[in-house]
């Protein structure tokens, strides 16, 4: 286990907590803001070779674009309570300053009248440097298994 | 569909198809008879396209209604479709999505069978040593796998299950085969990767959908807010002679810049227009249209479950795969070009985040769609769609995209194809 391995997964969990409570602009600031990108994958294109992303975000303006979209109701989409859960949390050292992380992540969608189901099954594979204290995000790829997605993904992963 | 029923609640109370059964969304025996008159029926169903079927051996799984269908291209360098259940005791024959392979075999009694379907061999057909083995009457010709007829045009392979189909141009029809041309051959494509949904709504409200210009600038808010599409822009639809396929486009011109207060007014009311929005990083709605002949958006919709779109510099495939009366899977295949530059193919990467399950616009049909089938699902029988926009009476191409006439033509298609009593359909007015 790598020295940084505690210090990961806290960081994943409050990006979950992030996403989970909506708090949209605070899960902008996780990334770095010069370089940085965010990609959701489907297996599918992923075992297949091929680059088509099914949400891709190459800059730091960009990831605050898909999220001010659903913030300032741009767009019509599914308002379900989202829970996302992660675990398996790994990392190796890249540098002093930087790590390589994998996680895995469940999704559960819960609806208004309070009925629950499993929504998304993924894997976290992140790119992440030490920042003062605050560990940040230089590249973050999502790979989706439920690449079949049901109805929408609106909401990052 | 017994008389008594086709009254109520399956009645269709006028002739232009201006109204709608909405028990044609939910209704089982539909779906079923759709699946025998539609998918079974005289149309050419989507297969795939030829560059997913690169080398002998290439093979694509797909669906067409319910049955799901291999699709191949065999030694002699045709292509080849059949259901994909062994012809001994059905079991699945394919499980990958796609692959390669000189021959497939069932994995249950491992009979196999020819690229075109063709049974070659049958384990112990002669038995084990003098005892058992087939009857001298089992032929093996007599038992290869259920085929389908298969034509392609210009790179788009489709299969038909029934006997005798149109002529797979006339089906087309002329605006499909100009689009076509446009869209897919003057350029070779190439696949850039899958998008898959699965929608909790009936295939036909997405064929709905892609003849609804109505829709897009009220629903797309992102296509308002940044210029993409707006009630204000030059545009229409063009419909063929038995109305089933539509082609739906939309320009984008300087004036529409300046047309702001048109716009407001449009959605004076409801509380959606929002001028004042601006991206942080805009560059995907910067992305020149690489085509160069000025249309934003069109969409060419093609009965019964194929749609090709231009949305802005996306170019896709989406096919839609039913499941059962309340889902359809709708699966896109998004496409580069082979003369793209490692630029325009970075910004097709960048304008994907317009389409599919997480696309700005895209995403918002596929809640529609479920807003649709949940409020649908148990209203009082007897309901109707009210299709009046842009005019009623007679099927005709219009110049103008605050219209739902196209909608209208796929329902007078689909309500004779399906055999469905009660209204009369009208041919298309000159």
């Amino acid at each position: 286990m790598s020295i940084h391995t505690e210090a990961i997964r806290s960081f994943f969990n409050a990006y979950a907590e992030l996403l989970d409570q909506e708090k949209f602009e605070a899960w902008t600031e996780l990334f770095e803001t010069q370089d940085c990108t965010y990609r959701v994958l489907s297996r599918e294109n992923q075992d297949l070779g091929l680059p088509l992303p099914i949400m891709g975000c190459y800059t730091h303006g960009m990831v605050r674009d898909r999220v001010a979209m659903l913030a300032k109701g741009v767009l019509t989409y599914r308002r379900d309570r989202l829970l996302r859960q992660v675990t398996n949390v790994q990392c190796q050292p890249l540098s002093e300053s930087m790590v390589q992380a994998r996680a895995n992540l469940v999704v559960y969608q819960s609806s208004e009248e309070g009925v629950s189901r499993l929504y998304m099954v993924a894997r976290y594979r992140a790119v992440l440097r030490l920042s003062g204290e605050n560990w940040r995000i230089k590249s973050m790829d999502v790979v989706v298994d439920s690449f079949g997605i049901d109805t929408m993904l609106a909401v990052p992963l | 569909m017994n008389k008594g029923m086709a009254q109520e609640p399956h009645a269709w109370p006028t002739s232009d198809f201006s109204r709608v059964p909405y028990a044609v969304f939910t209704d089982a025996d539909i779906y079923q008879l759709e699946n025998e008159r539609i998918f079974r029926g005289p149309v050419w169903n989507y297969l795939c396209h030829e560059v997913e079927l690169p080398e002998v051996g290439s093979f694509v799984t797909n669906w067409i209604g319910d049955t799901q269908v291999v699709v191949t291209r065999s030694e002699d360098q045709g292509f080849h479709a059949f259901e994909n259940s062994c012809a001994h005791r059905g079991a699945q024959l394919v499980t990958a999505v796609r692959g390669r392979a000189q021959s497939l075999t069932c994995p249950y009694h491992l009979w196999s069978y020819s690229l075109k379907g063709e049974l070659m061999g049958v384990p112990l057909l002669k038995g084990m040593k003098g005892k058992g083995g087939m009857p001298p009457s089992f032929q093996k010709s007599d038992h290869g796998l259920n085929v389908l007829q298969v034509q392609s045009h210009e790179g788009l392979i489709f299969g038909s299950f029934h006997a005798t189909p149109p002529d797979l141009k006339a089906f087309l029809g002329p605006h499909s085969l100009s689009q076509i041309e446009r869209l897919l051959v003057q350029r070779k494509p190439k696949v850039l990767g899958y998008l898959r949904q699965r929608i909790p709504g009936n295939w036909k409200l997405y064929n709905e959908n892609v003849r609804d210009p109505y829709h897009g600038s009220l629903l797309h808010q992102f296509q308002v807010s940044f210029g993409l599409q707006q009630p204000t822009m030059q545009g229409g639809i063009k419909v063929d002679a038995d109305l089933k396929n539509t082609w739906n486009h939309s320009i984008l011109s300087a004036t529409d810049k300046d047309n702001q207060a048109l716009v407001a007014q449009a959605f004076e009311g409801t509380g959606k227009f929002n001028p004042d929005m601006k991206m942080a990083d805009p560059a995907l709605i910067h992305v020149p249209l690489d085509l160069g002949d000025g249309y934003k958006t069109t969409i060419l919709s093609i009965f019964p479950t194929l749609v090709i779109a231009q949305v802005d510099n996306t170019y896709a495939i989406r096919h839609l795969r039913p499941k059962g009366p309340d889902e359809v899977e709708l699966h896109i295949t998004y496409l580069g070009f082979e003369s793209d530059t490692a630029e325009q193919t970075h910004d097709k990467m960048l304008t994907a985040n317009f389409i599919g399950p997480s696309g700005y616009i895209s995403l918002e049909d596929g809640e529609a769609l479920r807003l649709v089938q949940q409020g649908i699902r148990h209203r009082r029988p007897g309901g109707h769609e009210v299709l009046e926009m842009g005019g009623v009476g007679p099927v005709q191409d219009t110049d103008y995209l605050s219209q739902e006439i196209s909608i209208r033509g796929f329902w007078s298609f689909y309500h004779r194809i399906m055999g469905l009593g009660g209204a009369q359909a009208e041919g298309k007015s000159a």
